[in-house]
């Protein structure tokens, strides 16, 4: 290849083949320089053939490129192929079993004859699914949104030049570190009627009327969820602010301060404007976590929450693990798959074009 | 130059000091912060501080009393914790054979594939890099079906049949094996990331004066960018370690159905309940317990994880 | 033996369809041992050059040779080049003694005892060798590009490459560097090829230089040639400290007639510009004479706009009497001689000092009268 490239490049007129007079302007006369009347003609002929060159420049390029790139293989091939395989390939499998009637006992059979959108019609025409579907919406949209506001005032609350400031942020951080089945056990006793904290200090209150069947009652139960996970992720949210308001320089602050802002004008109108790829970040990540929130729905509820918590995720998992409709809760895997994708896409094309990915 | 990721920078701490200064001026705004600041303290630890106090107390006690009240006299005991241990034992065991290979192994191949396609430089490298970082956020929800199709066909069990009559080895370590596997697979997304953006920040020129110095790129990867990943190591491997410790759905899918011998700690948590105790106090515990090597981690490593999160 | 030849080498970047033409055409012979300073304003190629002669570029079309053969598609690693970058480039996790050594393991099979002596008694020749155990993050600037400058030394290459090595250095460290790094290149004989914007530097360390602008090579010589002969007006005004005056003019009735001024020229200088009429003149600052009165032929009328005192000598900003548009000529004079601003003085602009230039495409038509040169002091 290289032979080839180097046997092209000296065919061809003018390039490496014809070696120009001796160094140029190195006797130092005025007058002979490289970029003389002479090389104007040469410029001419680089651009009149600009087709030819350009096929040379890229297979010259591509020798050192493919060099580069050969060597790189070994080191993100492997664990592109087993991540590739578990996430794509599966997400793949997965689609198609949605496309099968696939069900019960039996094993799947994959013919294509018989792949249809039944499944997809099915969950359509199911009012579970469309619980479920406005539940995720829910709890997506309210989770991510209280998140975001109560992080937000949190780091600011961090950011006021507080002493023990890595004691406090290391203890609104904390619940994040905790397992889902952990958070869900502490808010199930949380939230008990008779005995757990929530309602207890309530009474103590003189706050009876307010004591309620948090997790039981239909009304209140994705309220609860949401309040708990919000328990659980604020601090995240506040971490990642933090990590904005300190990227803000010194001046912007003063500056507004001169200006005779008010602290809470300085915040809208300087502080929050450049705090956008912050939130943007924040709310992809936090939505996520929404997405995932299975874990803890599932400890608290088991299998079927009810329609008043049920998520397309807990609906998938019991579709598929707790009455063996594995085709069924693909296809509703697939409607999950495909909001995260709405979520995901336009942020990591966005992060894209930005050149930060 | 590349340094190890600094802590807050200068200007923060300037703009900290003078904040600080001009605040300390105003001194009921100061108290006031500082009680809104503690009073957040007690809405983050409360769920905790009841649980731990409930964990101690017999069933009867906690019956009466107020949740967040510690113990009294004979209201103490520490069956529960007692109670709990027995239980949970073997699914700590188990986790901790399940996080930490799946934990070294994520963060090695993400380390690996970041330098592959960052450092080594080469045009077409974006969508594969897009690939990767779109793993992040796939639901699990979308491959359970396949994975659980896939680990009744590839039956690691019999495969691996040689291996179970060593000693030291048992049949159930077939299935951590499936899980250690799983989670290194849906684990490369996330230190890929983590360790792209600190290869990011690296100087292009230290790497081509070591070109130039003639090392090849395995040498440039073990001499010079390995020994200065250790930072982003650190956070790596915390964040992972706490993220795989605490998996449920993994476990409850690949798993035979109620875990087994295989069981990691979450899902013997989550048994609990359903199971022999249906005292909260035990419940109590046993989370304590499950909780307790990310809460030390955490406690020890807080910064790490911080790092790992924010990015 | 260690000759550099750059071939007609070109690189370009692709940019969306657009080829953007960063070298153009290049043709440089660098011979063993010689010092080439590639100089140039910002964005002009010279980075991009020393790249691809480093093996970190490729080379979109052209040659690069060291001694016979050709090392334009041999990948950085084996070229045999050590190079010494801006930022020092220094591997923060090792010490100044395993920087030094890493080039000799990765690139060759001497022996552990060898290397060692090697790289002590480089760090003895650099003044470094107290530093040996400590890492890069614990010495000052100056020591880490002293490192910097060992870790190339001590691999023996067969070219230098340097990239701006001095430009993070203070003033003072940095003209201290400029001399030690000449005597160093003197002792050890290796070719080299230094890049740097600043014209100074190019013109105290160079025994050659080359000056490019945007993309090309517009001359080629010593330091002296280009500052006395410049090819074009390009070279004329980026040499030199001050700057070259230029005076746009039209050749006419066999004088040069700017705004301002009338400008006789004798028979050869005349001989020099047939056939181009839009001319700019260009006079060195310190060519022209402040006489105080204007009697002489070439003398012209001036008034002192603005003094800069440089201590040694004064920068005289000067306006045309004349002169609506205002444009001011800049002068040096002897520190020691006192003018004021609004000042009436006589600017006498000696004929043999002279560079013409064509208007249109900035060749050099006309040079000053080289004789001269010998006593006129460069100042740069």
């Amino acid at each position: 290849m290289q032979r080839l490239t180097d046997v092209l490049r000296r065919l061809r007129p003018g390039a490496g083949g014809s070696v120009r007079g001796s160094g140029a302007g190195g006797e130092g006369e005025p007058g002979q320089t490289a970029s003389g009347d002479g090389s104007d003609a040469g410029d001419e002929r680089l651009r009149a053939d600009g087709g030819v060159a350009a096929a040379e420049e890229t297979g010259g390029r591509r020798s050192l490129l493919s060099s580069d790139f050969v060597q790189s293989i070994p080191f993100w091939l492997p664990p592109f192929l087993l991540m590739g395989f578990f996430v794509y390939g599966a997400i793949g499998w997965n689609f198609v079993i949605s496309l099968t009637d696939f069900s019960g006992l039996v094993l799947p059979e994959y013919d294509v004859s018989n792949f249809d959108l039944d499944m997809y019609r099915q969950a359509l025409n199911d009012p579970t699914f469309w619980t479920a579907a406005q539940n995720t919406l829910v709890l997506l949209v309210v989770f991510t949104a209280l998140c975001l506001v109560f992080g937000l005032l949190l780091a600011i609350l961090v950011d006021q030049g507080i002493r023990f400031e890595n004691t406090f942020r290391t203890i609104y951080l904390l619940p994040m570190s905790l397992s889902f089945v952990v958070t869900a056990k502490f808010w199930a006793w949380m939230y008990n009627p008779e005995i757990g904290m929530i309602n207890v200090t309530l009474s103590q209150l003189g706050l009876d009327v307010l004591t309620l069947q948090w997790i039981s009652n239909p009304d209140t139960k994705l309220a609860a969820v949401i309040f708990a996970l919000i328990w659980q992720f604020s601090g995240y949210a506040m971490v990642v602010y933090l990590a904005g308001l300190r990227a803000i320089p010194d001046d912007h602050y003063e500056a507004a301060r001169v200006d005779g802002a008010s602290t809470l004008k300085m915040y809208w109108r300087v502080i929050l404007p450049q705090l956008r790829a912050s939130t943007m970040s924040a709310a992809v990540v936090l939505m996520v976590f929404a997405l995932k929130a299975f874990d803890f729905l599932y400890v608290m509820f088991g299998n079927n929450p009810g329609p008043a918590a049920d998520i397309l995720a807990t609906m998938m998992f019991r579709e598929a693990f707790g009455s063996n409709q594995w085709a069924y809760g693909s296809a509703i895997a697939i409607v999950l798959f495909a909001m995260a994708l709405a979520v995901v896409a336009p942020y990591l094309y966005a992060e894209y074009r930005r050149g930060e990915l | 130059m590349s340094s190890p990721p600094a802590g807050p920078t200068p200007e923060s701490n300037t703009r900290r000091e003078r904040l600080a200064r001009a605040a300390r001026n105003a001194d009921r705004t100061r108290i006031a912060l500082y009680a809104v600041l503690g009073a957040l303290v007690g809405f983050y630890l409360a769920p905790l501080e009841a649980g731990l106090m409930t964990a101690f107390k017999t069933t009867d006690a906690f019956n009466r009393s107020v949740p967040f009240l510690p113990p009294i006299a004979e209201g103490f005991t520490l069956e529960p914790w007692r109670v709990a241990f027995r239980e949970l034992w073997n699914g700590l065991i188990n986790s901790l054979l399940l996080a930490v290979p799946a934990t070294v192994l994520s963060a090695g191949l993400g380390s690996i594939a970041a330098y592959g396609l960052t450092t080594i430089d080469w045009k077409y490298q974006m969508p594969i890099v897009a690939l990767f970082v779109a793993g992040i956020f796939i639901p699990y929800q979308a491959v359970l079906v396949p994975l659980s199709r896939l680990f009744a066909i590839v039956d690691t069990q019999s495969l691996l049949s040689v291996l179970w009559g060593l000693p030291l080895m048992e049949e159930h370590y077939a299935s951590i094996l499936n899980l250690i596997v799983t989670h290194v697979a849906y684990g490369i997304p996330i230190t890929f990331l983590l360790f792209r953006a600190y290869y990011q920040s690296f100087s292009n020129e230290m790497i081509e004066a070591a070109k130039l110095d003639g090392a090849s790129v395995f040498s440039i990867y073990r001499n010079i960018v390995l020994p200065l990943s250790k930072p982003m190591f650190a956070v790596t491997l915390i964040y992972q370690f706490t993220q795989i410790w605490n998996d449920l759905l993994f476990a409850l899918v690949i798993l035979p159905s109620g875990g087994g011998a295989a069981a990691p700690v979450t899902v013997a948590l989550n048994a609990l309940s359903g199971g022999i105790v249906q005292s909260f106090n035990t419940q109590m515990a046993g989370a304590f317990v499950a909780a307790l090597p990310t809460l030390i981690v955490y406690v020890l490593f807080g910064e790490q994880f911080a790092k790992g999160v924010a990015s | 033996m260690a000759e550099l030849t750059l071939d007609g080498v070109t690189k370009w970047f692709d940019d969306g369809g657009d080829r953007i033409v960063a070298v153009d055409d290049a043709d440089v012979e660098i011979e063993d041992g010689e010092f080439l300073v590639l100089v140039g304003p910002s964005g002009c190629g010279k980075s991009t050059t020393l790249r691809m002669v480093a093996g970190l570029e490729t080379v979109s079309q052209g040659d690069i040779r060291l001694g016979d053969h050709s090392i334009t598609d041999e990948p950085p690693t084996t070229r045999d080049i050590a190079m010494v970058f801006q930022s020092y480039a220094l591997y923060p996790h090792m010490t100044v003694r395993e920087n030094m050594s890493f080039g000799l393991e990765e690139s060759t099979d001497m022996p552990d005892d060898e290397i060692r002596s090697r790289v002590a008694e480089t760090a003895e020749m650099m003044g470094i060798a107290d530093l040996l155990d400590r890492k890069p993050r614990e010495l000052s600037g100056g020591q880490q590009q002293r490192v910097a400058l060992g870790r190339a030394i001590v691999r023996d290459p067969e070219v230098f490459l340097m990239d701006e090595p001095l430009s993070n250095l203070d003033a003072k460290l940095r003209a201290q560097m400029r001399t030690e790094l000449q005597r160093i290149q003197e002792d050890l004989d290796v070719t080299t090829m230094y890049v740097t914007h600043d014209q100074t530097e190019a013109m105290t360390m160079g025994d050659r230089i080359a000056i490019l602008d945007d993309g090309r090579l517009q001359q080629v010589g010593t330091p002296l040639e280009c500052y006395h002969e410049p090819a074009n007006q390009f070279v004329a005004g980026f040499i030199g400290e001050p700057s070259m005056n230029f005076l746009d003019v039209e050749l006419a009735g066999g004088s040069l007639v700017g705004d301002a001024f009338e400008y006789p020229l004798s028979e050869e200088t005349l001989a020099d510009l047939e056939g181009h009429d839009s001319l700019v003149v260009g006079i060195r600052p310190e060519d022209i004479e402040l006489d105080g009165a204007a009697d002489a032929s070439h003398s012209y009328p001036t008034t002192v706009d603005v003094v800069e005192p440089m201590g040694n000598e004064n920068n005289v900003y000067l306006t045309f009497d004349d002169d609506a548009s205002a444009q001011t000529v800049v002068v040096t004079v002897s520190g020691m001689r006192k003018v004021d601003a609004g000042q009436q003085v006589a600017a006498r602009i000696p004929e043999e000092a002279i560079h013409v230039f064509d208007r249109e495409t900035g060749r050099a038509l006309h040079n000053r009268t080289l004789d001269r040169a010998e006593v006129t002091e460069p100042n740069v």
